[in-house]
């Protein structure tokens, strides 16, 4: 027996961690009766059905007809580890940083950002990466610095990396960011840090 | 006759006030603009807008709205017929003969015929949803909890059925949209569900967090993964106008794809996609189909009206019964309840320049959609040359902007940003997104009509099948998997979502 089909196998996985994932966290909830549903009914019903599909499948990608190869990601070990340590001790030190949120995201985020890179190509990690950056920047920093670093963080990520255009395109969306967001269709935003 | 018109004069004077004539514009216009963008679909490109819409009165926003749906889809069959790379599903078909017209230098004549074959086929299914809405609501009216719980199931089955790919992860993928769709304040018990003690999280994910992340970053992500290759036909459009010959010959693909798009749009589950794919085979069956997939001009004429038909029609369930009957059609309900609208059956009662507004601002939208597109057709073909390394960017930046302007909160970006990962690993595994963005709207509706269901049934849950429309809903669901699971139309369907 091998497995004839990675995808299906790490979907399968997949759908079992999400089934089980929703079922155990549902038990902190009332269960309630047919009658009366509480909270924890539905998803725990809904969590055992995908656990069961995701084990279908994952038997199937041991019988199936496909040929796919079982490494679908790139993956990189001691990143995983990284991002599992810090995620637990953030989640850990949840009663200590009670006093500092800040501290709190700052762990959350190194944790995702570790997670992320551990596999998956070069490209998304960059966007990810550039589209939180934006969305925390945006109020401290105002739009158009944080237009600024979306762009070029976002344009690392492509092939090939040509300074005059993004200088350009840079300066066209931030024209464009401060004339249609802001002056036309009145968004919130602030334009520079500190307003 | 006299109430249709009635109704109908309503609707045109609400449509046709000097600033819903100019939103309308402005929808289609942008819808055109992004969704001829390559590798962006109606459904990223209203998510992407929907934040435009945020100020508007609510006819105005849904007028917009629809205009940015018909536009973007009208956009994408530009990007098929010209680069040969759909913006979405429904736009594959049109890849097929339109690209080859393209190529021997009649990309002219396919962007004209398209156009007027949405015109027409758009003209049709406005007077069908005008005539088919009311008796329908009428129906919904006496709808109870069993009857929209069961139809809701009847429309993940229909959704999951027509996914791409492997049925079995298609249902998994309705189930954890589903899921997903719980998390957030239980309304009955105020209890919040899955929300890890985020407050952020206790008034639930929105679903355009989660559309923008799965289709929109992830699309880029697995972009860039490829590196871009692609072929505009930039210099050959010569002539616009399709010759006598091509006008005959695709009349009558015209006429049959407007009618079976306009019949399956409103099945739950249908729309654009299912329409597009039926009226091209259809069309290859009749007459000769030996020129088909060599550039032939009713394998544009049909698929086109049809999914133009199908696109507009799928509004029947949504406006009367309240039910998304694609992902598209999800979002719309999402902007709807951003607006204050409960969708349902008491819309077309309680709000009447409402509904009939909307409805004859979709012809006017078509009809802009003709006078647009043929004379800028240029400007859409140079805004194809426009490298991909440049686009991207600008398609982030709009992304970013519209999910933090949902509710100004940098942890929206960040989900979003999660739910990108997310999507890419959908791409990686195969395991098509769709039924979870339906699952996902549906999810908390389905929870809440269950409950009722049950809690009136005394806990007797046989009442789904002996209610009499909720037994034949639920007949008509399971029957649909049953078919679906049939060997011989199994291989059919691999076969068809080949093509």
């Amino acid at each position: 027996m091998h497995i004839r089909n990675g995808r299906d196998f790490w979907a399968g996985l997949m759908f079992i961690g999400f089934g089980l994932g929703f079922m155990l966290v549902a038990q902190n909830y009332p269960m309630g009766s047919a009658v009366r549903m509480g909270p924890a009914y539905f998803p725990t019903v809904l969590g055992g059905l995908l656990a069961i599909l995701g084990a279908v499948i994952v038997f199937r990608s041991f019988v199936s007809k496909l040929d796919n190869p079982f490494k679908v990601f790139t993956f990189r070990l001691p990143l995983l580890i990284g991002a599992l340590v810090v995620g637990g001790a953030t989640y850990f030190s949840d009663s200590l940083l009670k006093g500092a949120p800040l501290a709190e995201f700052a762990l959350a985020g190194l944790a995702l950002a570790l997670f992320i890179g551990a596999f998956g190509p070069r490209a998304m990690f960059l966007i990810l990466l550039a589209v939180v950056i934006f969305g925390y920047a945006l109020k401290p920093l105002g739009l158009v610095l944080s237009t600024v670093l979306l762009i070029v963080s976002s344009a690392l990520a492509g092939h090939d990396f040509r300074n005059k255009e993004i200088v350009i395109l840079t300066v066209v969306l931030v024209l464009f960011g401060v004339l249609v967001f802001v002056k036309g269709l009145g968004l919130p935003f602030n334009l520079w840090p500190g307003e | 006759m006299g109430d249709l018109i009635h109704n109908l004069s309503i609707g045109f004077g609400v449509a046709l006030s000097l600033q819903n004539l100019m939103y309308c514009f402005i929808g289609v216009l942008l819808g055109t603009l992004i969704g001829v963008l390559p590798g962006i679909g109606p459904l990223a490109t209203i998510a992407m807008l929907l934040p435009v819409t945020f100020s508007l009165s609510p006819i105005s926003a849904l007028i917009m709205l629809a205009g940015i749906y018909y536009g973007a889809q009208y956009g994408g069959s530009t990007t098929s017929i010209l680069v040969n790379l759909p913006g979405e599903a429904s736009s594959v078909i049109t890849c097929i003969d339109g690209y080859q017209m393209a190529r021997q230098g009649r990309a002219g004549p396919a962007l004209a015929i398209a156009a007027l074959g949405s015109f027409f086929a758009g003209s049709v299914a406005t007077v069908f949803i005008a005539l088919f809405a009311p008796p329908l609501a009428e129906v919904a009216l006496k709808f109870g909890p069993a009857e929209y719980f069961s139809l809701m199931i009847l429309g993940l089955v229909g959704a999951t059925v027509l996914a791409h790919g492997s049925l079995i992860k298609a249902i998994a993928m309705t189930l954890l949209g589903l899921l997903l769709g719980l998390i957030g304040t239980d309304v009955n018990s105020g209890v919040a569900r899955f929300s890890f003690g985020l407050p952020e999280l206790s008034d639930g994910i929105g679903f355009v967090i989660v559309a923008m992340g799965v289709f929109g970053f992830a699309e880029i992500i697995t972009n860039l993964e490829q590196g871009e290759s692609r072929e505009v036909f930039v210099n050959k459009i010569t002539g616009l106008m399709p010759s006598w010959k091509d006008l005959k010959s695709s009349s009558s693909a015209i006429l049959r794809g407007t009618a079976i798009g306009s019949m399956l749009g409103i099945l739950p589950g249908g729309g654009a996609l299912l329409s597009s794919f039926a009226a091209y085979t259809l069309e290859k069956k009749i007459g000769d189909p030996s020129n088909f997939g060599k550039g032939e001009i009713r394998g544009v004429a049909a698929p086109e009206s049809a999914n133009n038909a199908g696109a507009q029609t799928s509004f029947i369930p949504l406006l009367t019964l309240g039910i998304p009957s694609n992902p598209v059609m999800a979002l719309m309900i999402g902007a709807m309840m951003i607006q204050g609208i409960a969708p349902g059956p008491q819309v077309m009662t309680e709000r009447p320049e409402m509904f009939w507004g909307m409805i004859a601002s979709m012809w006017i939208g078509n009809l802009m959609l003709v006078i647009l597109n043929l004379p800028l057709i240029g400007m859409w073909v140079k805004l194809l040359t426009v490298p991909y390394r440049l686009l991207y960017p600008s398609i982030l930046l709009f992304i970013c902007v519209g999910v933090y302007s949902l509710s100004n909160q940098p942890f929206d970006v960040m989900l979003a940003a999660l739910f990108g990962l997310l999507g890419y690993v959908f791409v990686k595994l195969e395991c098509e997104p769709a039924p979870l963005i339906l699952g996902f709207i549906l999810g908390p509706l389905m929870e809440e009509n269950l409950r009722r269901a049950m809690l009136l049934s005394r806990g007797d849950a046989t009442v789904f099948f002996t209610k009499p429309i909720s037994g034949v809903l639920l007949g008509v669901a399971i029957a649909l998997l049953l078919i679906t699971l049939a060997p011989a139309v199994r291989n059919t369907r691999e076969v068809a979502f080949q093509e």
